[in-house]
């Protein structure tokens, strides 16, 4: 059963209810909210995903809930709770649907260990993982979002969920938030992709979330190994370049970007080095997207 | 708006303390109780704890597989503090090295130093040292020399601590990040309770190959009696109870007579209020096995009023609320046991404007910053 064969009365009275038990990657999330803004918004974003199966163990319990403020009483309000308890102030109830996002991302990264979480977008092409780690002004959910409209499959545009002693990854498609000027890019770049609604004064500026594409929701549990590791750099009207990088070089760049490495220890530190040892490792830096992609179509052939 | 629905059928308090008292009946529970326990455990603060137990019994494979993922987690992250704080330890012992002052080694860390069942799993983030009150100034001054520093106080906090708590500011060192807290005494000296740090300090212990001290078996009973209801307003406390009954069936265990000593131990220092609650609530909700006639000989047992409301207040504050719906009867109990905790350590005239100064900044947090800048 997936979300979009609940009416928008059903998906109301679970999200009002019980709460809204969703698969999401290897997790189940259980939303609750009685915000008519964010069912509705929900209902197009979470189209795609299936609800958990019955009886089996959710691991993350989110709501969202007006919230009356002493020092604003007349703000519209809301508060993004998980277990009750809040990680965030307060804020617009027009910014609900990011906050969720970002609530969920940060519990994530708060509470799982028993995988190493890189902090990297990373997409699926010829059954191999292609890795490409944020760092500063890499436009990693941009090129992401580019690259699962042209035939790789999406795993995630922020974390690489890696279990450490197989070095398999799995998928944990969510929606991905384009900020600012990209906004406008993937409009005019990708018409298709479905987007949500524009919400400005976040803390980063202007977010609008893309929905991942149905199919990377639906093979969720295909799991695959990873064969490059490519860091993106996008410089405006920079030539294209394909680089390689030294093993040496990824290993500190990708360790130091992990949410969780420094707590996994020795085992970090194994699994990272198992892995650029098995990656080809490339620096990427490009600033129009079809050379980028026939760059990287040239480097995951075959 | 109404609360939003909940299975009454689970038991969230049940759950926990089941799987806390015999956690082999966690390989009978269902998903829908597993999902709960995960999530009442972590308010507790007990998701390590239970994973230690699991995996010491070889539990872990009986039981579901996504249980097992936040366990093992917890478990993780709560290894990785132990390190951090046994690191920050030996930074500390290197800081003074060659100064002939006696440290002991408070709560978490000495549990782990000496290998106590509680100290498997435990959460800990802080390390606690006390030492004489002599010996402040010059740890103060080394370890601040050394790199560690204080967050930034207001005015206001600073006073609080320098004049009226048991410990100094906390002690971080940039790079790590660890907080160390370096008490005088072990409780409040404004509190209606007058604690003797000597006493405690002479009937220390050293650890073999550290070159610290920790409290003798009774004191660290006492000091965890103190802190659960002298110190602390008991809200989400379980895990320290739970230390109490660990520590407390370890030695009795090992030691003949041991509960003898520590009722003599909690007369001799008139600490007989804050152990007779500690015995009575460990063995009401962790069924620790304390023989009546035992307690009975304690001095300065609570009247029976007191202990009724005790009885139905402290409970509801140390088991973790419903995440879903708390009760209103809980934060009533909280509410309670969060004045008496202040009651019980300042007088009124300092307690009144105490409490409307939080108030005050839990209404305006903003004020606080301000302060602190401008201060």
């Amino acid at each position: 059963m997936k979300v979009e064969q609940l009416s928008l009365d059903e998906l109301r009275v679970l999200l009002a209810g019980q709460g809204l038990r969703v698969k999401m990657g290897p997790f189940n999330l259980s939303v609750q909210t009685r915000l008519p803004s964010l069912i509705h918004q929900l209902h197009q974003m979470y189209a795609h995903y299936s609800l958990a199966d019955e009886d089996e163990i959710v691991e993350f319990h989110v709501r969202v809930i007006p919230k009356r403020s002493i020092r604003q009483p007349f703000a519209r309000l809301i508060r993004f709770e998980v277990d009750g308890r809040s990680p965030f102030p307060p804020v617009s109830v027009e910014q609900a649907l990011a906050t969720l996002e970002w609530g969920v991302n940060l519990v994530i990264a708060m509470r799982i260990n028993h995988l190493l979480l890189f902090h990297s977008a990373a997409v699926e092409r010829n059954g191999h993982v292609l890795l490409l780690p944020a760092w500063p002004g890499s436009g990693k959910t941009t090129l992401s979002a580019m690259l699962m409209h042209r035939g790789y499959r999406l795993f995630s545009d922020e974390f690489g969920l890696m279990a450490p002693e197989i070095g398999d990854f799995f998928p944990l498609p969510r929606l991905m938030p384009l900020k600012n000027q990209s906004i406008k890019i993937i409009r005019d770049y990708l018409p298709e992709a479905i987007l949500g609604p524009e919400i400005p004064g976040t803390l980063k500026g202007t977010v609008a979330h893309i929905r991942p594409p149905q199919e990377s929701i639906e093979r969720v549990d295909e799991a695959a190994q990873p064969r490059w590791i490519v860091f993106p750099k996008w410089v405006a009207g920079a030539a294209l370049r394909l680089e390689s990088l030294p093993q040496s070089e990824a290993f500190l760049l990708l360790a130091t970007n992990a949410f969780n490495y420094e707590v996994l220890g020795e085992t970090a530190f194994d699994a990272v080095t198992r892995l650029v040892r098995s990656c080809e490792c490339r620096k990427l830096v490009y600033s129009d997207f079809d050379s980028a992609l026939a760059a990287l179509d040239e480097l995951t052939d075959g | 708006m109404a609360e939003f629905k909940v299975d009454t059928r689970l038991d969230h308090h049940q759950l926990l303390l089941e799987a806390i008292i015999r956690p082999a009946v966690l390989i009978d529970y269902s998903n829908s109780q597993w999902e709960l326990l995960l999530r009442v455990a972590r308010r507790a603060k007990l998701l390590g704890y239970l994973a230690a137990w699991l995996e010491k019994d070889g539990l872990l494979d009986k039981i579901p597989q996504r249980a097992v993922n936040l366990l093992r987690s917890s478990l993780i992250q709560v290894k990785k503090q132990q390190q951090s704080v046994n690191w920050e330890l030996s930074r500390i012992l290197w800081a003074l090295d060659g100064r002939e002052i006696l440290i002991i080694v408070l709560k978490g860390m000495a549990y782990q130093l000496q290998d106590l069942p509680n100290a498997a799993g435990r959460i800990f983030a802080d390390l606690d040292l006390l030492v004489s009150k002599e010996a402040l100034g010059q740890i103060e001054s080394v370890l601040s020399e050394k790199g560690w520093q204080h967050h930034a106080l207001t005015n206001y906090d600073e006073r609080y601590y320098r004049e009226w708590s048991h410990e100094i500011p906390a002690l971080v060192h940039p790079e790590r990040g660890v907080e160390v807290d370096v008490h005088h005494t072990l409780s409040s000296p404004l509190g209606n309770l007058k604690i003797d740090p000597l006493p405690f300090q002479e009937a220390a212990i050293k650890v073999e190959d550290e070159g610290v001290y920790v409290l003798s078996p009774e004191d660290m009973l006492l000091h965890c009696a103190v802190n659960l209801f002298q110190n602390n307003e008991l809200a989400d406390d379980l895990r320290h109870l739970l230390d109490f009954h660990e520590i407390l069936q370890f030695f009795s265990q090992q030691q003949l007579s041991f509960q003898e000593k520590l009722i003599n131990r909690a007369n001799r220092l008139g600490l007989g209020r804050p152990l007779f609650y500690s015995l009575y609530f460990s063995r009401l909700l962790l069924h620790s096995s304390v023989p009546d006639q035992l307690k009975k000989r304690l001095n300065h047992q609570p009247g029976w009023l007191a202990l009724r409301i005790m009885h139905n207040c402290v409970p509801l504050a140390l088991l973790p609320q419903h995440p879903d719906q708390p009760s209103k009867r809980a934060e009533l109990a909280r509410l309670l046991l969060y004045l008496r905790s202040h009651w019980l350590r300042m007088p009124l005239y300092r307690l009144l404007p105490h409490l409307i100064y939080k108030f005050y900044l839990s209404v305006f947090p903003g004020k606080s910053a301000r302060a602190r800048r401008n201060g």
